[in-house]
């Protein structure tokens, strides 16, 4: 019962991050009904960015400064190259693609020049061994730490949709695009600032994720990406509240099953419901059935 | 510039060419160096594997980031089957490939649920699992070491009836599987089947209205690509004796995808072209494997912008989908709208009773009872949102009704699926005309005679059976129906060159190939100019000499007074008038709706 309640704790730790990815693939699904297919890309680019700054000397905070912006950057890198281009081509398999092949370029780009090995990540709030005791149950400060976090940024990414302009006006576009066009809202500026605030969201991401993990490499964002993918589709795509119930899941019954029977089998098991959901309930457990127009 | 594409397009795409390249690596093989033939079988492999992508990828347009698994299911099977089960090579390399079929059939329940990027999240999900599945199960698979010590040509342990194979035999069984694959592939491609992928791709939804079961069609595609890919899959495993998780990653689905779409999607040369071009380069630069994921990453980027046809877009010309041997056996057409003699002129054919169909709040069609006798054109008119394109529709099946039945020919057809009802007579065309723009004019229009072929993708592919007597006989019948159409001359032409009011006729063309009993025409006089129209009204005037009951939607009153025998006015999803077309103009109701109420003056009030 014990060891459950612990893994369960971690599960939710996890889920968090998994829920923060989910949130920001949902930023740029409202503004350009796209999903970042190499999103992991842009959150190992922030996590190893920060452990290389952090390793030659900078300090803790500059560095992860330097690695969000550089995975904001990268993301409207990725709007200009990769999705505004295949707005045109039509369909949804040129910009799947093209961003799928935008995170194996920055992967391919980290790995030859920054090395493909694991890096050590430091530590920026709490080390590892430092615990809490819960009810008696000892549990690692870091992932209450984490779940806090996470949840804080995904808080405050929905009061702000909920309560700026803009945020108003990517609720607006995420309705109905051409309506909001018209009211000649400046959509250009929303997409971009939308995919700079997912890339430097998902950076944070990796950043927590490090924390945990303790260590980053190249290949670090793709497995996180598809426990993202996971969270969103069993919330539904494009809600919040439903990544974040979503990753919650996820990130418990992965811990669960990991601790119990392997890691592997954990991860399995995830792929596993994103088949079954995707397969029986497309929309997700919280979304409605989008009607199908003629 | 275009003559040399021309003709290396003709030389490489002919089945002799293959063949005699085929005969060329069989007589060559013994005297190769070892590392040559090894190329050569990689490449030749990889071509399989390409052609495998594109089947799915390529041209019936479901997106696969997961095609290694099948290769890897196939693999593993057949390895384990010669190393296990003592089956023979011979045997047990179908048998994976089986295996890999019946995987892709089945993975294609449920990613015929989803569609765009969910199928690529879900192909994702499947290429994964593969792979956690093998490393997990090493009782058998090996686990992450895999498995060794396959019986292979390098190990000289391959016996195939009696014979130990060496590389020079084993790259001749390559050369001479790849050869049958291409051809049966060429001739898969150009047929009904082909055809049906690609019609697939553009729009499913337009598919059913033709009769053509995009369901199945799709079904048909995971299954075939998935056992070509597993063909290719236990190939390879033979031939390098060493199966490991490893080989199947996400890293080579990548390497698929890059492939298929370097040399161009949809183009078979071009998966040719694709698949040796990757399987030499890596051979002869030496800084490629360094670059190589930056190399994959930014072509995947850039390849639907800047060459989204591939290296085949470059070299060849673009592939046509109709064998020019079925279309010299095809009969010299005659001009015919496809009108049959069956139908009894003045008999009822359709008839819908308290049809309805409502969106959440708001009712669109209410309470609305109509028939259509064989001969008979009916006027269905309205403003706009009256609820006409909802009724057609809910009459084609693309929405089920809320509630109310429709009889087509005395059975119900309520609620059927939309291929289904097309294929019982009812058949539809709409707003937008949904065609297949890289498709010529008749390929178009034999995607309606789609229904009425029985051939299969066996006989397709190999030009034997059924398909030496539909394939022609339909490529004649889309010519008579384009000579009555006034469409003859521009048969030959690709559709996205034409102007906007061809397509329209085009469609409608199509749409005639279905032999339809009923025929529902969804606005098909907008855009069109003066003498477009014209054809439009000959053919649905020779349509109703021949029986055919044709309800019209249009805002094209002219037009419409020339060719309907009635007309029925909605207004907010009821019928407010029924009659001549004459007396519609002074009925008080429908001058009310298009106009707004008149106010009765009244100048004491």
């Amino acid at each position: 019962m014990r060891f459950t309640i612990t893994l369960a704790v971690a599960g939710l730790s996890v889920g968090s991050i998994y829920a923060l990815i989910a949130v920001t693939l949902n930023l740029t699904f409202w503004t350009t009904r796209t999903v970042n297919f190499g999103q992991g890309a842009i959150l190992m680019l922030c996590t190893m960015a920060t452990a290389v700054a952090a390793r030659s000397g900078v300090p803790i905070w500059l560095a992860g400064t330097v690695g969000i912006l550089a995975s904001a950057f990268a993301m409207v890198i990725a709007e200009r190259v990769c999705v505004l281009p295949a707005s045109k081509v039509g369909g949804s398999m040129g910009w799947a693609v093209s961003t799928l092949g935008f995170g194996i370029l920055i992967q391919g780009i980290v790995s030859k020049y920054l090395g493909n090995q694991a890096v050590a990540f430091p530590d920026v709030v709490l080390d590892a061994a430092q615990f809490v005791d819960l009810f008696g149950i000892r549990i690692g400060a870091q992932y209450l730490v984490v779940f806090a976090f996470s949840l804080t940024v995904i808080a405050l990414l929905d009061l702000a949709i909920r309560y700026t302009v803009w945020g108003r006006v990517v609720q607006a576009v995420a309705q109905d695009p051409e309506l909001t066009r018209v009211f000649g809202v400046p959509m250009r500026r929303v997409v971009v600032v939308s995919f700079a605030l997912s890339g430097a969201m998902a950076g944070v991401a990796g950043i927590l994720t490090a924390q945990i993990i303790g260590t980053v490499d190249p290949a670090f964002g793709f497995s996180l990406l598809i426990s993202g993918f996971v969270a969103s589709i069993v919330g539904g795509f494009g809600r919040n509240w439903g990544a974040l119930l979503g990753g919650l899941v996820i990130g418990v019954i992965e811990q669960v099953v990991g601790g119990y029977v392997s890691t592997a089998a954990g991860h399995g098991v995830s792929l596993a419901v994103l088949m079954v959901v995707l397969a029986v309930r497309p929309q997700g457990l919280l979304g409605r059935a989008e009607a199908v127009k003629a | 510039m275009t003559r040399i594409r021309f003709l290396l397009g003709a030389v490489l795409c002919d089945a002799r060419f293959v063949g005699l390249l085929a005969l060329a690596i069989v007589a060559a093989a013994p005297h190769l160096s070892e590392a040559t033939r090894q190329l050569i079988s990689f490449a030749v492999i990889n071509i399989l594997i390409a052609c495998s992508i594109n089947l799915l990828t390529g041209m019936a347009g479901q997106i696969s980031l997961g095609q290694a698994a099948f290769m890897g299911i196939a693999a593993y099977a057949s390895v384990l089957l010669v190393k296990v089960a003592g089956w023979p090579f011979a045997l047990s390399v179908p048998a994976g490939a089986l295996m890999a079929a019946a995987a892709g059939w089945i993975l294609s329940w449920p990613a015929g649920r989803v569609r765009e990027f969910y199928l690529a999240m879900m192909t994702l999900g499947f290429g994964m699992i593969f792979v956690e599945v093998v490393r997990e199960w090493d009782s058998v698979t090996g686990g992450v070491m895999g498995i060794t010590g396959i019986p292979s040509p390098q190990l000289r342990s391959l016996v195939v009836f009696g014979r130990t194979l060496d590389t020079a035999d084993y790259l001749r069984l390559l050369a001479v599987i790849a050869a049958a694959v291409l051809f049966w592939l060429s001739g898969l491609n150009r047929s009904r089947v082909g055809r049906a992928f690609f019609a697939v791709h553009e729009s499913e939804t337009a598919a059913d209205s033709i009769g053509i079961d995009s369901a199945m069609v799709k079904r048909q595609a995971y299954t075939l690509s998935a056992g070509l890919a597993g063909l290719a899959g236990a190939l390879y495993g033979h031939l390098v004796s060493y199966v490991g998780p490893e080989s199947f990653e996400l890293h080579r689905s990548i390497e698929i995808l890059v492939m298929s779409v370097i040399g161009g999607l949809g183009s078979l040369p071009g998966q040719v072209v694709g698949a040796v071009a990757l399987t030499w380069l890596p051979l002869q630069l030496e800084v490629f494997e360094d670059f190589k994921f930056i190399l994959y990453g930014a072509v995947l980027v850039a390849i639907f912008v800047v060459m989204p046809r591939g290296l085949a877009g470059l070299l060849f010309p673009p592939p046509r989908m109709i064998r020019p041997a079925w279309r010299q056996a095809a009969a010299p057409p005659t001009a015919t709208t496809g009108g049959s003699a069956r139908r009894v002129v003045g008999r009822t054919v359709l008839a819908w009773t308290g049809l309805r169909r409502s969106f959440g709040g708001l009712t669109a069609v209410a309470d609305f009872s109509c028939e259509l006798a064989a001969g008979e054109v009916l006027g269905l008119i309205g403003p706009n949102g009256s609820g006409k394109s909802t009724t057609i529709n809910v009459l084609s099946g693309l929405y089920p009704p809320s509630s109310g039945r429709i009889e087509l020919a005395g059975a119900d057809v309520s609620g059927l699926p939309p291929h289904v009802v097309a294929r019982r007579g009812m058949v539809r065309t709409f707003q937008d005309p949904r065609l297949v723009g890289r498709f010529t004019v008749l390929e178009n229009v034999l995607l309606g005679a789609h229904v009425h072929a029985r051939y299969g993708a066996l006989e397709a592919g190999f030009g034997i059976g059924r398909i030496r007597r539909d394939e022609p006989a339909a490529i004649a019948r889309a010519a008579g129906v384009l000579t009555a159409m006034g469409l003859d001359d521009v048969a030959d032409r690709v559709l996205e060159t034409l102007p906007y009011g061809y397509r329209r006729l085009v469609e409608v063309a199509r749409a005639l190939m279905v032999e339809p009993d009923v025929l529902l025409l969804d606005e098909p006089a907008a855009g069109l100019s003066e003498g477009e129209i014209g054809r439009l009204e000959r053919a649905v005037l020779d349509l109703r000499a021949a029986g055919v009951a044709v309800l019209i939607v249009d805002h094209h009153m002219d037009f419409l007074a020339r060719v309907v025998d009635r007309v029925v006015v909605l207004d907010g999803g009821r019928e407010i008038f029924r009659g001549a077309i004459g007396a519609m103009r002074d009925d008080p109701k429908v001058a009310e709706c298009y106009l707004g109420r008149m106010e009765t003056t009244d100048a004491r009030g």
